[in-house]
Formats: C-alpha cells, structure tokens, sequence
C-alpha cells in the first residue's frame, strides 16, 4: 500500500510538472465553452422559459465535465501513444492503478474550475436560485470518473487517430443531439430510447437533479447507469494497461 | 543473475522473433546483444521485463520467474527502451530525479546521484531545460540517466548511443562499466559495435531470432583473419599471401591469414609510407557471422 501511494503521489507531481502550462488553457477552454453554451443557446432561443434556463444553468457543468473526460482526456492519451510515453510508462516499477489513478485526479482537478465558473456564468445570467442536494458531490465526482473512465478505455483500446475521431464524435453528440441541455421529450422516441443507454442523458440529470433538487428527490437510475459505464470504462483501460504482447 | 533457456516467442501473426535463445547473464557481466533490425533483441528485452509473454522457454532472474510476476520484474530490472523517454513539459533533472524516487530512491540519495550522472555525462547545460527543446541525443542521454540513477540488479539498455555524440558516447560506455564495476548485470543492445567492443564483456549474436554466436569478443575473433590496411599505395598486384582485396580512392585493404601476418607487414613497408595491421574487428566478426547464418539458411532452403 505504500508502494502505492508512493507511486501515486510521484505520478501525480510528475503530471503537474508536465501539464502546468496546459491546465489555464483548459480552464481557458472550459470557461468559454461554459459561458457559450449559457449565453450563445439563449440567443437560440427566443424564450428562456425556467425550465430551459434550468436546462442550460444544468448543461453547462455536465458538458464541461464531458469536454474534460471524454474530449481532452483520451486526446492526450492518443498524442502520449503516439509519441511513445505510453510505451514508456508501462516499463516504469509502479503499479498500473496508481498510474490509472493519478491520470483520473489530474483530469478531475483540471475539470474542477471549469465547471464551477460554468455553474456561476449560469447561475448570474438567469437569476435562478438552485436547491441543492447533498449529493452533488457525488454526482459530479460520478460524473467525471465515468466520463474520464470511458475516455480512457476508447483511447487505450484504440488507435490514436480514431481516438481523435471519436472524440470528435462524442462532442457533436453530447453538445447537439443528447437531452443535457434540454429536456430529453424533444427528441424523436428512437433517440430518447438509445439515450436511455448512453451515458450522457444520466450525467445531465444526476447533476441537474442534484443542483435543483425535484420534490419527489434525486432518481438513483442514473448514478447507477453511470457506474455500470464506469465500472466498464475502468475494466477495459486497466486490461489494455496490464496486456502482454 | 540471468538465465534464459530455449526462449520462444511467436506473436500472433505468426512472426518467430525469438527461436530458442538460450543466455546468461553473471553479476559484474556488461553481455552486448547484437543483431540485425528484426534480429528478435527487442522482443527478447521485452520478455525479461515482463512486457511480452514468451510462447515457450524459461526465463529465471534472481531465482525468480518474471513472466509470472511482471511488477516484480519491472523492479528488479530497470529498463532503458528503444523508444525516447516521455519528457515533454519536464526538464532532464526532473524527469531522472521522478524516476528515481519511482524506483525507491531517498529524495536526497536520488538529487546526488542525478547531480553526478548529469556531471558525468556533460549535461549540465541541459539539465533544466524543458524536454521538448532538446536534441535526440540529449533526450536519448537522459532517457539513460532515467534508467541507472536507481539501477535493478539488472539493467537493460535497448540502442542507448543512438543520436549521441561520440564523446559523450564514450562517457555513456564508461558508466556502463562503472555499473558493472558494481555488480550489475548489463544488457545492452547496439549498433554501435566497434565502440561498445571496449564496454562488453561478452556477445550474443542473434540473427533472425536464433542465437547465431555467443562468446567474448575476443574468442569470436580467434583464428580469424588480420586486415592490412594501406594509404598512398603503389598499383603493384596482390602478393599471394592476400586472401581478399579492397581497393578504395588511395587506400586499399588486404585481408590476411593470420600466420601470414610477417610476410603482409614485410611487403606493406616498401609499398607505402603508412599503413597499420589490425585484426579484425567485433564489427567485422558480425557482420562476417550473420552473412554466414544467412548463407547456411540459404543453403538449407
């Protein structure tokens, strides 16, 4: 165990070192897309009714989250795969979850600014007063793991430029066609079936019923369909990390 | 320390990279592997550090099974690889001291040994620039740095002089003798054969995933032939005595039985004003060993 936490800490400061001029940009990046997403969807939107403005106040957070765990995340890991630092690690004397581990807290505490600047910008713009839940930290501590999780696992398990594509992918979706910022009843059925799967409709609404809690409470459904993708994200990146040629 | 019995592995594809090697490696012993690209010395590397899973063979490091306890593995052996060390946003000094203190180091044990290989290596003026500034040949040195300031009882150096300068390739070598002088065992894959002659004490030649020769460079190059080598040479024919003749601008080679070595040097001093009378070198032995295996394999398909 100390071995461990040894390891862990030593990766930790070794990831500080080496993103320390990368993090303002993401907190740079992070800020604006929150603050687009809260200002810029407005304009859209001829009518900011509460619900709409609790959608987009809700929105901003989780795809800030999004942006950080399945966007940036599996980003750096496909250029570290193709400049060979992944190679490279796996022959370092550490063991392979506190490599996993100090990569998940890097992410989370890069994500971290982001999202409460996000949570701010929204909150002033639609003077909206929130209730929040005692869990909302463990739905945006949920929330992160599992986009970071998944990230990971789509950028370990695969090639570093379809890694890229995907992630791509998964912002076009997460930002256009996922009920995050708005209620999930104006998709097509078909849509807000498959919705019901993916990842992206639980995380919206384990932060949005967290931070304006609904009378009848915070639904559980969605913290479990993110731990199950969770679990899976962490199940296939630790697989990848530990194979053997 | 090492023993490595009839080693196979076979990736899924179906490439043979390693065909039944067999080698040891003693306390004290600096073995260099040498081989042609695709020789199967990487896989062979990776194998010992608990990176690839042989098909079949036995490794034993220490009394110890590496293929079964791969994270033992990666603390026994420290490793430099083939592929440059991850040192972007980071500065040679601190990337050698992280991994130091990664393989056990005390802060303050690990900044001493970084200050001396930094010193010993000439690198002082690089140590604290971030890493994507510097030269192939720095990053490969540091990469080095990273693999000795805490070294395993083994440690592994997959082609550490590419990109280095050769006074600093001197340095390099020296370090890896000062790491034996201390009872390492080092495995050391390279190109650059005529240099490291000086740093090894023995050889294993792998050719197509086979072990071709193994021995001290000395023994791979008993009962071979002398080069007589001379510079502003007249066009006088070949003696008898010339088993081969190469003939380059003003210069010209011989090869020469070795009992025929008088006879070469008696000849040479009223041929031309310089010449020198060598035998032949580790690269010259290699390069002599993996054409033969290649012409046997020939001759046997």
């Amino acid at each position: 165990m100390r071995h461990w936490l040894r390891s862990y800490l030593l990766l930790l400061c070794w990831s500080a070192i080496r993103l320390r001029y990368l993090l303002p940009m993401i907190l740079v990046i992070q800020t604006m897309m929150s603050i687009g997403i809260v200002i810029g969807f407005a304009f859209l939107l001829p009518n900011v009714d509460p619900a709409t403005a609790l959608h987009l106040t809700t929105g901003a957070p989780t795809l800030a989250l999004i942006t950080i765990g399945l966007v940036l995340a599996p980003q750096l890991v496909a250029e570290a795969k193709t400049a060979g630092t992944f190679a490279y690690n796996r022959t370092l004397p550490v063991p392979r979850t506190a490599v996993l581990g100090a990569d998940i807290t890097t992410w989370l505490v890069a994500g971290t600014p982001g999202l409460l600047l996000g949570l701010l910008v929204a909150v002033l713009r639609f003077d909206l007063t929130l209730r929040v839940s005692w869990l909302v930290g463990p739905a945006v501590l949920l929330v992160a793991l599992t986009a970071t999780t998944v990230g990971f696992a789509i950028a370990y398990a695969a090639a570093p430029p379809v890694t890229n594509m995907v992630s791509q992918l998964i912002v076009f979706i997460a930002l256009m066609f996922s009920p995050i910022n708005f209620p999930a009843d104006r998709l097509p059925q078909w849509l807000q079936d498959i919705h019901r799967v993916l990842p992206f409709e639980s995380m919206a609404r384990a932060i949005r019923e967290s931070l304006a809690t609904p009378p009848e409470g915070v639904s559980m459904l969605p913290f479990l369909v993110l731990a199950a993708w969770g679990a899976a994200g962490l199940a296939i990146t630790l697989r990848v990390m530990a194979r053997r040629d | 320390m090492l023993h490595i019995d009839t080693l196979t592995k076979v990736y899924r594809r179906g490439v043979r990279a390693n065909d039944g090697i067999s080698l040891d490696v003693a306390p004290g012993e600096v073995l260099g592997l040498l081989g042609h690209n695709g020789a199967g010395k990487t896989t062979l590397l990776g194998q010992i550090v608990g990176l690839v899973r042989p098909t079949s063979g036995r490794i034993t490091l220490l009394g110890r099974d590496p293929v079964a306890e791969p994270a033992w593995a990666r603390t026994a052996c420290s490793f430099q690889p083939q592929a440059q060390a991850p040192l972007t946003g980071v500065t040679a000094r601190q990337a050698i001291e992280i991994v130091g203190r990664l393989r056990g180091g005390g802060r303050r044990a690990v900044r001493r040994r970084t200050d001396e290989l930094l010193a010993a290596l000439d690198l002082g003026e690089w140590a604290d620039q971030a890493g994507e500034r510097l030269s192939g040949g720095v990053r490969r040195l540091t990469a080095f740095c990273m693999a000795i300031v805490e070294p395993g009882r083994l440690v592994m150096l997959d082609e550490p002089t590419n990109d280095v300068d050769p006074v600093r390739r001197r340095l390099l070598w020296e370090q890896v003798r000062a790491l034996a002088a201390d009872g390492h065992g080092v495995v050391l894959v390279t190109h650059n054969i005529t240099e490291a002659e000086r740093a090894i004490d023995r050889v294993v030649v792998l050719d197509h995933g086979r072990v071709a020769a193994a021995g001290s460079p000395a023994t791979l190059a008993a009962g071979r032939e002398m080069r007589l080598e001379l510079t502003g040479a007249d066009d006088h024919p070949a003696p008898s005595w010339s088993l081969a003749e190469h003939r380059e601008g003003g210069r010209r080679t011989f090869t020469v039985a070795a009992a025929d070595a008088h006879l070469a040097v008696a000849w040479a001093q009223t041929r031309a004003t310089r010449f020198s009378l060598n035998p032949v070198s580790l690269e010259d032995v290699y390069v002599r060993l993996t054409e033969e295996v290649t012409g046997d394999a020939a001759l046997a398909a």
